[in-house]
């Protein structure tokens, strides 16, 4: 029901997306790997952050796996001692998401975000239970130490098809051209 | 005496030639002016005849032109009528454009309206998420309890497992009791199985209740992003049947 093109432009989108928000600094390195499709449901670290961007076709969800560690910790809050974690690593996930939903707006102009909401890592074996017609994970690597996990899981009600091209060339600036 | 008789013919015949003279020159006189007369009746007669030829033309030009003023009256009589019917045919037309235009306008308001109103679902949407908040806590709180009843059943395992050996210390006066501590450390586990199960029953209620609620909560985003954009257009066509009504 989810075309092969469709696949690799939500992975395209994903991954422009990612290295442009979730480093705290643009110039922090970002580096995007992905992993087997058989850990596409398993947890990557304890806790996780879930969005959903629902439309009348489909509804992805996007998945941030993160372990409360000193090495995230000292970069994610920084000296901030006003919020927790799970709150920054909320805030990172929204614009994530918020990115990719910019970028599907072009092809579904229908689309709607929900809030950020954190869960136990444990809860991610689950996503199969949403009969996902595409599950993709990542390991995400974000400066030196830092390690995240990310999973995306679209489950389509009709057909989806479409192809998103980002252009690399002007990746590296933060903006994004769609043709 | 003669000479008197003849003087006396001489002016009598002179007098006579001068009454002649006289009565051939009056005649003379009379038939040039009886000429002249004639001659300028007959000019005045061709003139007059002329003037009536031209007028007969005139006449019967303005005959034509009078014939043709009716024709082109009838003309206009004909064209008036059609327009009259036209015309009323247009006003009727016009009257039920201007019906339907105020019964457009009708429905433009009421779907302004309608669209504004279904703004409100919003609300619908923080209740529910206000409930999923709800639901998530006591799911929450269900994880506690089934982590409180894990380590309980841990400890009955080991006090079991505590117990088999205490009971193998006392030989066979223990052995009734080491099937005891058996049962339990069976019932212990089984427990413990039944704690992992509802611990993973939870996590699944975790993450479909939030994938759930994250549908509806987009969702109501999206459906409320469309019934901006149906209020705008609406209020964008009420505006312009309201313009073109006045």
């Amino acid at each position: 029901m989810i075309s092969q093109q469709a696949k690799d432009s939500i992975e395209r989108i994903f991954l422009h997306s990612a290295r442009t928000r979730l480093p705290v600094d643009s110039s922090d390195a970002c580096e995007i790997t992905a992993l087997d499709s058989q850990q596409a449901n398993t947890a990557l670290a304890s806790h996780i952050v879930v969005l959903t961007i629902s439309s009348i076709a489909f509804r992805f969800l996007l998945v941030l796996h993160f372990n409360d560690d000193k090495a995230t910790r000292d970069y994610f809050l920084r000296d901030s001692e006003e919020r927790s974690l799970a709150e920054a690593l909320m805030e990172v996930g929204n614009l994530c998401c918020g990115a990719i939903n910019q970028q599907l707006v072009e092809f579904f102009p229908d689309l709607g975000m929900s809030t950020p909401y954190q869960l136990n890592g444990a809860c991610v074996p689950y996503l199969t239970e949403l009969k996902p017609g595409y599950l993709a994970a990542f390991r995400v690597s974000i400066g030196a130490n830092v390690q995240l996990g990310a999973t995306l899981c679209m489950c389509a009600s009709s057909p989806v098809d479409f192809v998103a091209h980002v252009n690399e060339a002007e990746e590296s600036t933060g903006e994004l051209e769609l043709f | 005496m003669v000479d008197q008789y003849v003087i006396a013919a001489a002016l009598a015949g002179v007098a006579w030639g001068a009454l002649a003279g006289l009565f051939a020159h009056r005649w003379w006189y009379r038939k040039r002016a009886a000429t002249q007369t004639q001659s300028a009746l007959e000019s005045q007669n061709t003139a007059l005849a002329q003037a009536e030829a031209r007028h007969a033309a005139e006449v019967r030009q303005l005959e034509q032109q009078a014939h043709e003023l009716h024709a082109l009256v009838d003309t206009l009589r004909d064209d008036l009528a059609q327009q009259t019917v036209s015309a009323d045919e247009a006003r009727e037309a016009l009257n039920a454009l201007h019906l339907q235009k105020d019964e457009w306008l009708q429905q433009a308001t009421r779907l302004s309206t309608e669209a504004g109103r279904l703004r409100h679902l919003s609300a619908t949407f923080e209740r529910w998420h206000e409930q999923m908040i709800s639901l998530m806590a006591q799911n929450h709180d269900m994880h506690a309890k089934n982590n409180e009843l894990s380590s309980i059943v841990r400890h009955v395992l080991i006090v079991s497992l505590n117990a088999s050996i205490e009971a193998a210390r006392a030989g066979a006066a223990g052995r009734g009791f080491s099937i005891v501590a058996s049962e339990v450390r069976a019932l212990a586990a089984r427990s413990q199985e039944l704690s992992k199960s509802y611990h993973d029953s939870l996590n699944r209620n975790d993450l479909i209740t939030t994938a759930t609620f994250q549908d509806i909560q987009a969702g109501g985003k999206m459906i409320a992003a469309s019934l901006a954009s149906v209020e705008a257009l609406a209020g964008q066509i009420q505006s312009w049947l309201e313009q073109a009504t006045t």
